[in-house]
């Protein structure tokens, strides 16, 4: 059942939250550290350290292993199926913030490209829209919430998921809630299909990222400092798509 | 010192076969060049196979100190606490820094696995140009790199390389003034943890 599920796990993320108490901001008349406090965006640092200590424990001795033996054991041409089928299975999602974001082009492109995916694509396996000239994008409720206006918010560790906002917390909440096919498997009482999902899409993710995370972890001098700056910038990029192949001028 | 002159002849080839494509032409062709010029020197001095990890590290350091604008990175890097720094700390900072840059740079040049640059727009943002390029990587999805340059009489420097949207100068500010403020905003205390990193780091 992923409703009150979901609801549990924002609602400990919060308690967690008085419980760690929040960061204490400098002085206001020293205006150099105020500024640098509100640049960095992170008032409740010391609850999300706690998490990332947490998370770090966590991925060292699971996440991390599990991804990197998909990698020794499953070769590439395997692993690009489960990153296309992962894709394919949150066209939707994406297909529905092109939308909100008013962008019909982009929706137009996300709409074929499931089509074609789904249908000659052996059920979205194989993306054969790529190479047919329609590349992927992504899109989520948080990219969406910022194009209409709305601020990132505190810097939030999630339990798990790592590096995230306010905003872009609640889309991920809205995301899950609101997908079509986690509201099927739901409907139908099969929640073994949603849970497998998204650990299906974790895994890949977290194999995605395993060279990337390394090399952040050995330049940087305070890991947790570091991947906050790197999350926070990449998010700014993503919603103004500078990222993407056509979102590039 | 590296062989200062060949890198030139190589930037200069470069920026000869790359002039007449018109995708550069527009606001300035050498800053593009450049970028190329430093990546295909780099491909052919450091990238190469069979080096020992300390001749690589040389060679790296002498090309890095050669193309990047350390001193105006250091002072972004360390904002506010620059200017309450003694001599003797920038210069160590300024050390530190090139040391930890090096030895990460090292390791990703010994791990070199044919990716190539391939060069994107070329704009003017105030003094600086920013450089947009692609960093093609076989059977893995493309990573977009951005350099900002600055000219500098002859030739150009770089302050800041943004990877994927994010800005390692930016990115390095906020863990270097991170580790300021848990060290009580002390120099000292934030050059102790950066002696330990790059011993840590250090090859070989």
């Amino acid at each position: 059942m992923p409703r009150p599920v979901a609801l549990r796990f924002v609602a400990s993320v919060f308690a967690v939250a008085l419980v760690a108490g929040c960061a204490t901001p400098p002085p206001a008349d020293d205006k150099e550290a105020m500024a640098e406090w509100e640049q960095v965006n992170d008032p409740l640092e010391p609850m999300n350290r706690t998490i990332f200590e947490f998370n770090q424990a966590v991925d060292k001795a699971l996440l991390k292993p599990v991804a990197q033996g998909y990698r020794w054991a499953v070769p590439q041409f395997g692993r690009d199926r489960v990153r296309d089928f992962v894709r394919n299975l949150r066209a939707p999602v994406v297909f529905v913030n092109d939308v909100l974001q008013g962008e019909p082009d982009r929706a137009m492109q996300t709409l074929m490209r499931f089509a074609f995916n789904t249908g000659f694509g052996i059920g979205g396996l194989i993306d054969v829209a790529e190479p047919g000239g329609i590349p992927y994008h992504d899109e989520d409720f948080g990219q969406t919430f910022a194009v209409w206006g709305m601020g990132e918010g505190p810097y939030l560790v999630l339990p798990i998921l790592g590096p995230s906002n306010a905003r872009d917390g609640v889309g991920l909440a809205t995301e899950w809630l609101s997908d079509p096919f986690n509201l099927y498997m739901d409907n139908i009482g099969q929640d073994w299909a949603i849970w497998t999902r998204a650990g299906v899409a974790g895994l890949e993710k977290r194999e995605r990222l395993l060279d990337t995370l390394d090399e952040i972890e050995r330049s940087s001098l305070d890991y947790y400092s570091a991947l906050r700056s790197t999350y926070r910038q990449n998010r700014t990029a993503e919603i103004k798509n500078q990222l993407d192949a056509e979102g590039k001028r | 010192m590296l062989d200062r002159r060949s890198f030139l002849t190589a930037v200069l080839a470069v920026s000869a076969s790359v002039s007449a494509r018109p995708l550069l032409a527009a606001p300035a062709p050498d800053a593009g060049a450049f970028i190329l010029g430093l990546a295909e020197s780099a491909m052919n001095t450091v990238a190469i196979k069979d080096l020992s990890d300390a001749e690589r590290s040389n060679r790296f350091r002498n090309l890095f100190v050669d193309t990047f604008d350390l001193p105006e990175i250091s002072r972004f890097v360390l904002g506010r606490y620059w200017r309450s720094a003694s001599e003797a700390q920038r210069t160590e900072f300024q050390k530190l820094f090139e040391d930890i840059q090096v030895y990460t740079w090292t390791r990703r040049f010994k791990e070199y696995n044919g990716e190539t640059l391939e060069l994107g727009t070329v704009k003017a943002e105030g003094e600086d140009f920013i450089v947009d390029s692609q960093m093609k990587r076989a059977k893995l999805a493309p990573i977009n790199v951005s350099w900002r340059v600055r000219r500098s009489g002859e030739t150009f420097h770089i302050l800041d390389i943004i990877v994927e949207g994010a800005s390692m100068a930016i990115t390095f500010r906020s863990d270097y003034s991170a580790v300021l403020s848990s060290q009580g905003g002390k120099m000292d205390g934030l050059l102790d943890v950066m002696r330990k990193k790059a011993e840590q780091i250090k090859l070989g």
